[in-house]
């Protein structure tokens, strides 16, 4: 008998409560992504306010440097962010997955080739490539979205490369080789299935590092064009803003951080779910 | 640990620099304006006949005309004899900046690796042996909220509260370690924290889960039941066994710190290899940026195959093909 959905997500609530608190930052995150234009008082672009306005009932985040509403713009922020995670993330894992899972598969020259590409694109501190990137393709949203899906297919590669290895080795595969089945059905419909919990977990863990790695390059002065509102690009107009306005790094930063906090949470409780070895207590 | 394994992976060093190097040379040469166009155009001037003449020049005086793969052949000839070419914006040879530099951000990212250990360890043992308790959760949400609070948030909410709290200031001069022990630890001691508090949360959950996953196996099960204290348990048989992952961590991790240091070195004002890198970057000073990015995939590669290298001889379950 099928438990009704609603229960079963209470049941794993009460398993993971601390996983429940992330999905309910992420739910309220995409719900403010998605209502952007509805929930925003003002645009995010609209400079139309005194500037340094300190947080007060007509603007409850204050204004910026040039007279911005603070609360509009780490709102359609949010979308920005999600965009930016969401996407760069999809392409950078999925592609690097499938290019791991099929080289790791297939083995000999092919895997050892693809290994040396991945070890070359990893040789370089992670926020260095990426700094490198947007210099040499310049500074556009899009941009940011290649560089961080450059950034993580390496790491994506590596991971089911190596679980591919193993997954290769095991008695199934060699028992629907046995029966007949062509190699491309053996990774589509043995390998592939069995790679989805660590896909999965990989794609929500580096949501959040997507995010704080944009963040990083606009703070660095090198992500997206600085009147978009990235909350990198807002916080590092706070910073030069200290003494006046410290509300002009404090908001964007509070942002970004409960983002990624929430996402983390997500992360850690569906990592917990899908490995069979960390459930029930000590001993 | 085979040696056809070692043999290996000591083969792939030189290569993986190698090809390193060539990708920053490449994507070095993608940026649109040179140096040349930059120096010349500084004036701010409208663009003349007499300017473009001086860009040409100059472009052949840097050696910016010759076609890419010649001043990469170059640039390795010269990098093999330690010559990194002239900076273009300190207009000193590259290495003296590298000499001046690197030590600072090693000694940097050395406090904050040992900063981090001290708490995250002891935090990870806690929580792991608590499983499920309100320490445990305290100590998780505090790990992952260390994750969460990004290395420029944290770094200038402390810097915020050291001006408005103590009217601190980053201070304009370095103090070296050897000159003044004392002041040169107050200079590192504010970016090595913000950085430590950031990388002490995979380091605590690392510990943590390794500690879970050990505390099950079989070995344990036995030295409970031959009796042995809990305390005997979790740190001789455990803790030991579990440790090793998250040591090797650190040595990979410690790679990724240098990329995080080119954000703390700017907020707190260090003049290390992290600032000079960012300031080379924006002036597009290529000699300086290339040298800068080679040293950091060195140090970095290095690590990796440290990491690789101890990791195979400590466990021996890890068949590599």
């Amino acid at each position: 008998m099928r438990r009704p959905p609603l229960r079963t997500l209470g049941r794993l609530a009460g398993r993971q409560p601390l996983g429940a608190a992330g999905a309910g930052i992420v739910v309220v995150l995409v719900l403010t992504a998605v209502f952007a234009p509805e929930l925003a008082p003002h645009g995010a672009k609209d400079a139309a306010f005194s500037p340094y306005l300190p947080p007060s009932a007509a603007f409850p985040l204050g204004t910026d440097h040039l007279g911005r509403d603070m609360l509009s713009r780490v709102i359609w922020g949010a979308r920005l962010s999600l965009w930016v995670g969401l996407v760069s993330v999809l392409v950078g894992v999925t592609l690097g997955g499938l290019w791991g899972v099929v080289t790791a598969y297939v083995g000999g020259v092919a895997d050892s080739a693809s290994q040396r590409v991945v070890d070359t694109l990893m040789a370089l501190p992670p926020i260095i490539l990426a700094l490198s990137l947007m210099a040499a393709l310049g500074q556009s949203v899009n941009n940011v979205i290649i560089a961080l899906a450059v950034l993580l297919t390496p790491t994506a590669a590596r991971t089911l490369r190596s679980l591919v290895l193993s997954i290769r080795e095991s008695p199934y595969i060699e028992a629907a080789r046995a029966v007949g089945c062509p190699h491309w059905r053996v990774i589509a419909l043995h390998v592939l299935p069995n790679t989805l919990a660590t896909y999965i977990v990989l794609v929500t863990v580096n949501i959040s590092y997507a995010i704080v790695v944009e963040a990083s390059l606009s703070f660095l002065g090198l992500g997206a064009p600085p009147d978009e509102p990235s909350w990198g690009a807002m916080l590092t107009a706070g910073t030069q803003a200290l003494e006046p306005a410290p509300w002009m790094f404090l908001f964007p930063g509070l942002a970004i951080s409960l983002t990624v906090f929430g996402l983390n949470l997500l992360g850690d409780a569906i990592r917990d779910l899908t490995d069979p070895r960390l459930r029930g207590g000590l001993g | 640990m085979t040696g056809r394994y070692v043999a290996r992976r000591l083969l792939l060093f030189a290569p993986t620099l190698l090809s390193a190097s060539i990708l920053i040379f490449v994507l070095l040469r993608l940026v649109p304006g040179d140096i040349a166009e930059i120096l010349v155009y500084q004036t701010g001037s409208e663009s003349s006949a007499v300017q473009e003449k001086q860009i040409r020049q100059l472009r052949a005086e840097l050696g910016l005309d010759r076609p890419v793969v010649v001043q990469y052949v170059a640039w390795l000839g010269a990098a093999f004899r330690a010559d990194f070419g002239q900076s273009y914006s300190q207009k000193r040879p590259v290495i003296e900046i590298l000499k001046e530099r690197v030590p600072r951000s090693l000694e940097l990212a050395l406090l904050t690796i040992l900063i981090a250990m001290l708490w995250a360890v002891p935090l990870g043992v806690v929580s792991a042996v608590r499983q499920n308790t309100w320490i445990d959760y305290v100590v998780r949400v505090l790990s992952i909220s260390g994750l969460s609070l990004p290395i420029f948030f944290t770094g200038v909410l402390i810097l915020y509260l050291l001006v408005r709290l103590f009217g601190w200031l980053p201070p304009l001069e370095f103090v070296s370690f050897t000159v003044s022990p004392w002041e040169n630890l107050k200079q590192l001691i504010w970016p090595a924290l913000a950085q430590a508090y950031y990388i002490s949360a995979p380091i605590t959950r690392l510990t943590r889960s390794q500690l879970l996953e050990v505390i099950r196996q079989d070995y344990v099960r036995t030295a409970r039941a031959k009796g042995l204290g809990e305390r005997a348990i979790v740190y001789r048989h455990a803790l030991s066994n579990s440790l090793l992952p998250v040591v090797t961590f650190v040595g990979w991790w410690g790679g990724r710190l240098l990329g995080g240091i080119v954000i703390v070195e700017i907020i707190f004002s260090v003049p290390g290899m992290g600032s000079a890198l960012a300031s080379a970057v924006s002036q597009r000073d290529y000699p300086a940026v290339q040298a800068m990015v080679f040293v950091m995939a060195l140090v970095f590669l290095t690590l990796n195959l440290l990491v690789d290298l101890l990791y195979a001889w400590l466990d021996p379950r890890i068949k590599y093909a």
